[in-house]
C-alpha cells in the first residue's frame, strides 16, 4: 500500500522556523499512513506468506497437516509477520555537517530527517534509538518501544552538538555492540570519507541481517559550487585553507565530487545497501515520498 | 609627428598607478568556511593570479586611458600640405566698401579686382564675398557657383561706415574654423592705415589663410575735408551764435577752398579759406539767422576733390526762446540775485533767462512756465506759496534752495522739508572757513566746477539729510549740497548762499559751471547730441518711456525701425551720413546730423611691412600674385581633439567594465 501523494512539499527552509524537533516531524510525516512497512522476518500472524519443505529440525507445530494429509508430504506454512521492528538511527554531528550555503545546516536537514523517522517508527510502535557520533560515539539512545521513547530520541537529537572530525572505524565498531537485535540502521551523514572506506565499515552491520540505509546529506554548494571569483576556502573539519579559482571549482571539483557520489551509490548497492542523496534544498517530505515508493513501503 | 608641448608627456608617469592598483596591491582574501577540501587539490591556483588575468581588459583600459590623456595634452602633430585635405580650398573675396572707398572710382576698381579674382574657385573650392564696413557683411554664404559670386560682388554699394580691418581678422577666423579648409583670402581696398586696430594681435589670421591683397590706392592721394563743426545745438539768439569749423588737407599741398555756412540748402554765408599743406585752418561764422524749429545745417568747401562726401558736415541746430527761470528773493536783498544772474546769463548757449521776484510778490505766481524756481535765502514761506511751490515740484518742477542767515531760524527747508539743525560760522575760535571734503564728482552739478575745490564757506546751515542724496559736504562734515525727490520733481538744497558773504564761490572759477550745469540739469535742459558719427548709437527714449512709439525716418525717407523695435528700442545705430528724424514720445519732432567718421578721409596706406606681417600671420604664401597659393606647404596638423575623443571612448568602455567587476563582488560578498 502506498502512501497518498502529498499535493506540495515542505522547503526546508519553513522547517528551520519550527522550534520544535517533534512538531518538525508531525509536520513532515502528517499525511504519511502507519503499517507502511513490513519486518524483514517471516513471523507468526495471520497473513500467509509461502509453503517450505519440512526439514529436520523444524518445529513441528508449523506443519501444515492439511496438506501432509492430502500428499502425505509434510510442508511448512510461513506468514509474513507483522513483528515490531527496531529502528537505529546513526546521525553524523562531525564539524562538516555545520556548513549551509542557505538557511540551513546539513546538520539541521539530518536532524528533520532522523527525527521524522523516529517520530513514523513511533507511529507504527517500533522500537527507535539514535547514536550520536562524529569521531566517537556522543550519544546513545538504546531502541525500546516504552512510553516517551520518541521524546527521549528526539531531545537526544535535538541537543546534538557539532564535533569535530568523522571517524566511521571507531563508532561503528561500538555500534556492532549496540545492535544485538536485527532491525533497521538508518546512518545519515556527508560522508566525507573515501566510498571503500565508509562501504567497508558499515557493511558489517548488513551482515548480522539488518537492513542498511545510507542517507548522503550534502549542501547544494558542495555539489555545484558557485563562486564568482577566487576565494580562500577554509576545511570546517581540519582548517587548512585553500584558495580555489572559479575556474578550478566548475571545471575539476563538480566532476570528483560526481564521482564520490556515484562511487557510493555503486559500492552500496553492492554490498546490498540502500542509498540516497539528500540535497539539503530538497523538500524534506519529498525526499522520504521517493524513499518510500523505491523502499515500497518497507522501513 | 611631432608634439607641440612635449612637458606633458611626463603625465604618463601616472600609469604607475593602476599598475600599483592591480599588480601591486596585497589582494587581502576573506576565508569562507567550506565542509571539506577534500576534493580540492593544492596544486590549483594563485588567487592573485587570477586576479591579474581577470582584470588584465580593465588595467590594459586605464594604462590607455592615462597614455591617451598625457598624449592629448602633449599636443601631437602630424605634418600636412594644404592639398592633403583633398586639394579644396575657401575662397573669400573681401571688398571694402567703407567710406572713404567712395574716393574717385576706389570702389569700383575693388570690385573689378574681386571679379578678376572669382577666377581662383577651383572645382569643389567654395567661394564668399564680404563687404568690409565696420561690420562684415557676408553677401553670399558659402557657394560653388562662381556666377552667384560674382553677382553679390556687384551689388556692393558703397556706405559710409569706417572698415575694421580687426572685424575683418575676426571673421576670417571663423569662417577658417567653420569650413575647416584653408582660406584664400582676396582683399580688395584701399588699405587706408586708420582702420587698423589698435592692437596688432586683432589681426591674427587663421594658420591656413592666405592673404592677398588687391591695393586700388593711388600714389597721390590729395584730401580736403570739414573735418568737425562746433556749432550749439539750440540757438537762442541768432546775434550770438557761434559756428566753427575745422577745415583740414591730407596728403595735399597747400590750397584755397570757400567754406560755406548752408542752412535748409541756403548759403548764408561764405568765406575763402587758405588750407595749409596736410594742417588745418579754422572758420568760423558769427551769426546763424534761422526761424524757430529745427534746421538742416552743413558747413561746405568748395571746390570738391577726389572724395567729396567729405567736404560738406551735416549738423543739426534748433532755434527757441531762452527759458525763464524764477528767481525768489527775500525784499530789499539783491546781492544774491546779482551774482547768479552774472553768472546764468554769461552763458547764452544754456539759454536760461532770470526772473527776479521779491517773495511776497510771488502769492499768485503760475510756477508752471519757469524752467525750475530759485528760492535764494527767503525764510519764512507764506504757507500758501510753499503749498503752491510743492505742488508745482510734485508735478515734475525743480527747485533750488539755497539757505542763508535767514533760514537759520526755520525748522524746515522749505519744500523738502529736511530738518534745519542750526547754523554753522567759522570763528576766531575755531577753523576761519571750511571746504569742500567730499564731493560727488559725476553729479551734473559738480561736473565741471572741479568739485568746488578751493572755495571758503564761511557760514552753512546744518541740515539733517534724512533720506535726502548727498551731493557735497564740507571738512566738519556738514551737507553742502544735498539733493531730494519730491514727487515727480526734485529739490537741490544748496546750504550756503550765492552772495560772496557767507561764502567765495561768486569769486571762484567755478562757480559759472556750477550755476549754468545746475541750470541745466534742474531745467532738463542737459546737452542731448544731435551731431553725432557713423555707427553712433542715438537715444531713443529713457527708461521709462517704455511703451510709447517713436519715430525714426532716416535720411532717405525711409522707416528703419519695424513697428515692434518702434515701441521697444532705447537706441539705434547709425549708419548712414545725413540727417535722422526722430518724432519722440512726447510728441518732440528732433533732427539728428550724421557725419562719417572722419578718420575715413585720411587715405594714407598701411606701410607695406606692417601689411606682409598682417599676411604672415596667417603663414601665407610671400607673393601677391593671385592664384599661387602655396598648396603643397606642410603645416602641422593638430591631433589632440582624437586624442581627446579616444579618452572619451576609453573612459566610457573602462566605466562599464568596472561596473561590472563591481557588481560582481558584491555579489561575491
Amino acid at each position: 500500500m502506498l502512501p497518498p501523494a502529498p499535493t506540495r512539499f515542505i522547503d526546508p527552509a519553513m522547517l528551520a522556523g519550527i522550534s520544535h524537533l517533534d512538531l518538525v516531524a508531525k509536520t513532515v510525516v502528517d499525511g504519511f499512513v502507519a503499517g507502511l512497512h513490513k519486518s524483514p522476518d517471516f513471523g507468526f500472524s495471520q497473513e500467509f506468506a509461502e509453503y517450505r519443505a519440512y526439514t529436520p529440525g523444524d518445529d513441528l507445530r508449523h506443519v501444515d497437516w492439511n496438506v501432509f494429509a492430502r500428499t502425505e508430504r509434510a510442508y511448512l506454512k510461513r506468514y509474513r509477520g507483522e513483528t515490531n521492528s527496531q529502528l537505529t538511527l546513526m546521525l553524523d554531528t562531525s564539524a562538516s555537517m555545520g556548513y549551509s550555503s542557505h538557511r540551513i545546516t546539513k546538520l539541521d536537514y539530518a536532524r528533520y530527517l532522523s527525527v521524522s523517522l523516529a517520530y513514523l517508527a513511533n507511529q507504527q510502535r517500533d522500537a527507535a534509538g539514535v547514536i550520536i557520533f562524529d569521531d566517537d560515539v556522543r550519544n546513545y539512545i538504546r531502541p525500546s518501544t516504552r512510553q516517551g521513547q520518541f521524546m527521549r530520541v528526539a531531545h537526544a537529537i535535538e541537543k546534538a552538538q557539532l564535533g569535530t572530525h568523522t571517524n566511521f572505524a571507531k563508532p561503528f565498531i561500538h555500534f556492532q555492540e549496540f545492535l544485538r537485535r536485527r532491525g533497521i540502521v538508518v546512518v545519515i551523514s556527508d560522508f566525507y570519507e573515501q566510498p571503500d572506506t565508509v562501504i567497508n565499515t558499515v557493511a558489517p552491520l548488513r551482515f548480522r541481517g539488518n537492513d542498511l540505509i545510507l542517507f548522503h546529506v550534502l549542501d547544494p554548494q558542495e555539489i555545484r559550487p558557485q563562486l564568482k571569483e577566487p576565494v580562500l576556502l577554509v576545511d570546517m573539519e581540519t582548517q587548512d585553507a585553500l584558495e580555489v579559482s572559479p575556474e578550478y571549482a566548475r571545471e575539476e571539483y563538480s566532476p570528483k565530487i560526481d564521482a564520490h557520489v556515484e562511487a557510493l551509490k555503486k559500492k552500496a548497492a553492492a554490498a546490498n545497501i540502500d542509498y540516497f542523496l539528500l540535497p539539503t534544498d530538497r523538500p524534506l517530505d519529498e525526499a522520504m515520498l521517493e524513499y518510500f515508493l523505491v523502499r515500497k513501503g518497507r522501513i | 609627428m611631432g608634439f607641440l608641448a612635449p612637458w606633458f608627456l611626463a603625465g604618463a608617469a601616472a600609469i604607475g598607478l593602476p599598475l600599483w592598483i592591480h599588480l601591486l596591491r596585497q589582494y587581502r582574501s576573506t576565508p569562507h568556511p567550506f565542509s571539506s577540501l577534500m576534493f580540492f587539490e593544492r596544486r590549483t591556483q594563485s588567487s592573485i593570479k587570477h586576479r591579474r588575468l581577470r582584470y588584465l581588459l580593465l588595467l590594459s583600459l586605464r594604462i590607455a586611458l592615462l597614455l591617451l590623456l598625457a598624449l592629448a595634452f602633449a599636443n601631437p602633430f602630424v605634418s600636412r600640405t594644404s592639398a592633403s585635405v583633398g586639394g579644396r580650398k575657401m575662397l573669400i573675396l573681401a571688398v571694402d566698401n567703407s567710406f572713404s572707398m567712395r574716393y574717385d572710382g576706389h570702389l569700383a576698381r575693388a570690385k573689378q579686382a574681386a571679379l578678376s579674382a572669382v577666377s581662383n574657385l577651383g572645382a569643389g573650392d567654395r567661394g564668399q564675398v564680404l563687404a568690409i564696413g565696420s561690420r562684415v557683411h557676408f553677401m553670399t554664404q558659402p557657394v560653388e557657383d562662381p556666377d552667384a559670386l560674382k553677382n553679390a560682388i556687384q551689388s556692393i554699394q558703397p556706405s559710409d561706415e569706417r572698415s575694421s580691418y580687426g572685424e575683418f581678422a575676426r571673421a576670417l577666423r571663423t569662417i577658417a574654423q567653420s569650413s575647416r579648409m584653408p582660406l584664400e583670402v582676396h582683399f580688395a581696398s584701399d588699405l587706408q592705415k586708420s582702420s587698423l586696430p589698435p592692437a596688432f594681435s586683432d589681426l591674427r589670421l587663421a594658420p591656413d589663410t592666405n592673404l592677398v591683397y588687391h591695393s586700388v590706392a593711388d600714389s597721390k592721394q590729395p584730401n580736403w575735408l570739414v573735418e568737425s563743426v562746433t556749432a550749439p545745438a539750440k540757438i537762442y539768439d541768432p546775434k550770438k551764435v557761434r559756428v566753427q569749423a575745422v577745415i583740414a588737407s591730407v596728403g595735399a599741398d597747400a590750397a584755397k577752398r570757400t567754406v560755406s555756412l548752408v542752412l535748409d540748402g541756403k548759403v548764408l554765408e561764405s568765406k575763402p579759406a587758405d588750407v595749409p599743406a596736410n594742417g588745418r585752418v579754422t572758420a568760423e561764422f558769427l551769426s546763424l539767422e534761422s526761424p524757430h524749429g529745427f534746421h538742416k545745417a552743413e558747413i561746405r568747401i568748395e571746390p570738391h576733390d577726389g572724395l567729396a562726401e567729405d567736404d560738406r558736415f551735416p549738423f543739426a541746430i534748433e532755434r527757441a526762446d531762452p527759458h525763464p527761470v524764477l528767481f525768489l528773493h527775500a525784499a530789499g536783498e539783491q546781492r544774491d540775485e546779482l551774482y547768479y544772474r552774472a553768472a546764468l546769463e554769461s552763458v547764452p548757449e544754456a539759454g536760461f533767462i532770470l526772473e527776479p521776484l521779491a517773495v511776497e510778490q510771488a502769492a499768485n505766481q503760475a510756477f508752471s512756465k519757469y524752467a525750475f524756481v530759485v528760492l535764494s535765502d527767503i525764510g519764512t514761506l507764506p504757507a500758501g506759496l510753499e503749498n503752491s511751490l510743492r505742488n508745482y515740484v510734485a508735478s515734475g518742477g525743480s527747485l533750488l534752495v539755497a539757505l542763508g542767515p535767514a533760514s537759520a531760524a526755520l525748522q524746515h527747508v522749505p519744500v523738502s522739508n529736511q530738518a534745519i539743525q542750526g547754523s554753522s560760522y567759522a570763528s576766531r575760535d575755531g577753523d576761519r572757513f571750511q571746504i569742500v571734503a567730499n564731493a560727488d564728482a559725476e553729479h551734473p552739478s559738480l561736473r565741471r566746477a572741479n568739485k568746488l575745490d578751493g572755495v571758503q564757506f564761511y557760514q552753512v546751515i546744518r541740515v539733517d539729510p534724512g533720506q535726502s542724496r548727498v551731493i557735497a559736504r564740507l571738512t566738519n562734515q556738514v551737507p553742502l549740497l544735498l539733493e531730494k525727490q519730491v514727487g515727480e520733481g526734485r529739490v537741490l538744497v544748496f546750504t550756503s548762499t550765492f552772495d560772496k558773504i557767507s561764502n567765495d564761490l561768486p569769486l571762484h572759477a567755478a562757480f559759472v559751471p556750477f550755476v549754468e550745469e545746475t541750470a541745466r540739469y534742474l531745467g532738463g535742459q542737459q546737452e542731448l547730441s544731435t551731431n553725432v558719427a557713423v555707427d553712433s548709437y542715438v537715444e531713443l527714449r529713457s527708461a521709462k518711456e517704455h511703451s510709447a512709439s517713436v519715430e525714426l525716418i532716416d535720411p532717405d525717407g525711409q522707416h528703419p525701425l519695424s513697428l515692434k523695435e518702434a515701441t521697444t528700442a532705447t537706441s539705434f545705430q547709425v549708419s548712414r551720413e545725413g540727417y535722422y528724424e526722430i518724432h519722440r514720445t512726447n510728441g518732440r519732432q528732433e533732427f539728428v546730423a550724421v557725419h562719417a567718421d572722419r578718420r575715413e578721409s585720411d587715405l594714407t596706406p598701411v606701410p607695406k611691412e606692417t601689411l606682409d606681417l598682417w599676411r604672415n600671420t596667417g603663414r601665407g604664401i610671400e607673393t601677391s600674385a593671385p592664384g599661387e597659393a602655396s598648396d603643397n606647404q606642410a603645416r602641422p596638423w593638430s591631433l589632440w581633439r582624437y586624442a581627446l575623443l579616444l579618452v572619451l571612448i576609453i573612459a566610457i568602455i573602462e566605466s562599464v567594465i568596472a561596473s561590472r567587476y563591481l557588481s560582481v563582488e558584491k555579489e561575491a560578498a
